[in-house]
């Protein structure tokens, strides 16, 4: 039997056959395959013209708009001017129009919201992530002591990452004041709900063995947790809380046009009052410390992950 | 004196164990021996119940092992430990924190959870090391050790338990013939030192020949022989292994002898 040999599927004597019978139902398989894939991409097609219906996504409606975008930006530019750009304020403590400190009047409580808004940031995961970690055990399918915890715990974090975080600040401003506090509790709740899901599968990807192992000592639940679970997913853990708490810095910026604290209070505020060069002002502040903070977790996150794989 | 009576365990349809019968006295070394799938792992997992029983008693003096619930479970993992063919070490925690967990039954909440183990704990772990010869390794990350230096380590977290027997399943068929003998010779030295009850699933049988006092053949969830190694003839070894016997009977490929020391009792093959 050579290579050279082989028919092209034809049926014939022995060992044709089982190349006739294979190309028959290779046949078949793609056949109903191809049924399938029909189907699926007319569900798509579908789909997609209801989308773009109901969204009344049209091109002439975007192709009006798009000039109205740059009008838009052109009322937020500052009217820079080359000779006054570095002027001081005079006398009487006023900028002088032009200037770099006429445009970023403000600056220095923008520096300061900035600040409260990377706080809100770390506190809120911080307290979602305590929150998650705990959780995360009971509602994994593999480790949950019994259904009835895994169940409730699984809903409980189903239900803190179900609510927009802007909607749960809308509540907290309203119970407990106007405040950074309320944006916090916020993004921490759906912070842990978000967080509890990943660790929990995290979790259901853990190996057996040590876990065996400490179920073999006599550990409590506990123990096997803190001793066969942890040092496994630990990595991978610290890896999503650092990619959460980039996603905070960006939630905790806009939290604030609902009043929760932070950079987007002082946004709203530019906005709807002004609508001038001090939109821009605090917009590119925002973009500017969001990529940082992004560019810092990223380095951690690598650096860390790196470390743990070539120890 | 553990006492095993009339011990059933089904999974679905299938008996894993059925009807097992045994008296194993305190201080002996006995071997399972049968092919896969013969109901050897169950059996000992049901010992220190990582396995439940579906019928059956086990009992270790006058206490009804197959009973336990909550602490007295943990009470009893803790006297019976137990060694694992993938030896089942937390690899990313150090060695002695491993041999650590060996206490973690004597070891308040409070302090487990947070990690902390005393001087004394931790010389008591040192030493269980130092036994197997693996104290320089303390502070290396379990997972960085060869397979035979972690089943040392795994026998020296064993040890930590100050346990009354000593359970292993496979503990060297993952292994190569002279890590295996290290880690068989460790086990007899414990059973013979410590006056420690030695349980162990071989699927070789002249390292069951070679190291223990009794042997018992299982045979699709029965046990089929019960006895010194010298009444294990060939012929009811055979049946003992059936497909399997060529692979068991040979021991260059899966066994403690290594070719500089001859094991004493061969079987042709």
């Amino acid at each position: 039997m050579t290579y050279a040999n082989a028919a092209d599927g034809v049926p014939g004597d022995a060992p044709r056959d089982a190349v006739s019978t294979y190309e028959r139902h290779r046949a078949e398989l793609r056949a109903s395959k191809r049924l399938w894939n029909i189907v699926a991409l007319l569900a798509f097609l579908v789909c997609l013209g209801l989308s773009v219906w109901i969204s009344q996504f049209y091109p002439e409606r975007l192709a009006n708009g798009l000039p109205r975008i740059f009008e838009y930006f052109a009322t937020i530019l500052p009217d820079l001017q080359w000779n006054l750009l570095f002027e001081g304020r005079a006398e009487d403590g006023r900028a002088v129009p032009g200037s770099l400190t006429f445009w970023y009047t403000d600056f220095w409580t923008y520096v300061a919201l900035i600040w409260e808004t990377i706080l809100m940031a770390i506190t809120a995961t911080l307290m979602g992530a305590g929150v998650a970690f705990v959780l995360s055990f009971p509602a994994a399918a593999n480790l949950a002591p019994n259904s009835w915890v895994y169940w409730l715990s699984r809903r409980f974090l189903e239900i803190c990452r179900g609510i927009p975080e802007i909607l749960l600040a809308l509540v907290f401003v309203f119970m407990i004041g106007i405040g950074p506090l309320a944006g916090v509790l916020a993004i921490a709740i759906h912070t842990a709900g978000a967080l509890g899901k990943l660790f929990a599968e995290v979790n259901e990807n853990a190996s057996s063995r040590p876990i065996e192992g400490i179920t073999a000592v006599g550990g409590t639940w506990a123990e096997k947790m803190a001793y066969g679970v942890v040092p496994q997913v630990a990595p991978n853990f610290f890896s999503y809380a650092m990619l959460r708490f980039e996603i905070n810095v960006r939630a905790s910026s806009i939290i604030g046009f609902v009043g929760a604290g932070g950079i987007g209070q002082e946004l709203n505020r530019v906005i709807s009052f002004y609508s001038d060069d001090r939109v821009m002002a605090v917009l590119i502040l925002v973009v500017l410390t969001v990529t940082i903070i992004d560019l810092i977790s990223e380095r951690i996150r690598l650096g860390y992950i790196g470390r743990e794989n070539f120890a | 004196m553990l006492k095993i009576e009339k011990l059933t365990r089904r999974f679905g349809q299938n008996l894993a164990v059925n009807n097992a019968n045994l008296q194993i006295p305190d201080g002996q070394m006995v071997g399972i021996i049968g092919r896969s799938g013969a109901g050897k792992s169950t059996l000992l997992r049901l010992l220190n119940r990582l396995i439940d029983p579906s019928e059956g008693q086990i009992l270790f003096g006058d206490t009804d092992i197959a009973a336990l619930k909550g602490r007295d479970l943990r009470a009893w993992r803790s006297d019976c430990a137990m060694i694992f063919q993938q030896f089942n070490l937390v690899g990313r925690l150090d060695v002695v924190t491993n041999v650590l967990t060996g206490r973690l039954y004597d070891v308040p909440a409070w302090r487990s959870m947070a990690q902390v183990f005393t001087p004394r704990e931790r010389a008591f772990a040192i030493q269980a090391l130092d036994r197997l010869g693996m104290a320089h390794t303390a502070l290396q990350r379990a997972e960085t050790l060869s397979g035979g230096q972690q089943q040392r380590v795994a026998i020296a977290r064993a040890l930590a338990q100050e346990p009354k027997i000593l359970l292993a399943d496979e503990p060297i068929a993952s292994l190569d013939p002279m890590n295996a003998k290290i880690v068989m010779d460790a086990l007899r030295d414990i059973n013979k030192q410590d006056g420690i009850t030695v349980i162990c699933n071989l699927h070789t049988l002249d390292t069951a020949r070679n190291y223990c006092d009794r042997i018992i053949g299982m045979q699709d969830g029965r046990i089929v022989f019960d006895g010194t190694p010298d009444l294990l003839t060939t012929r009811m070894a055979r049946e003992i292994y059936g497909a399997e016997a060529d692979e068991a009977f040979n021991e260059a490929a899966t066994s403690t002898a290594i070719p500089a020391t001859p094991a004493p009792v061969r079987v042709p093959a």
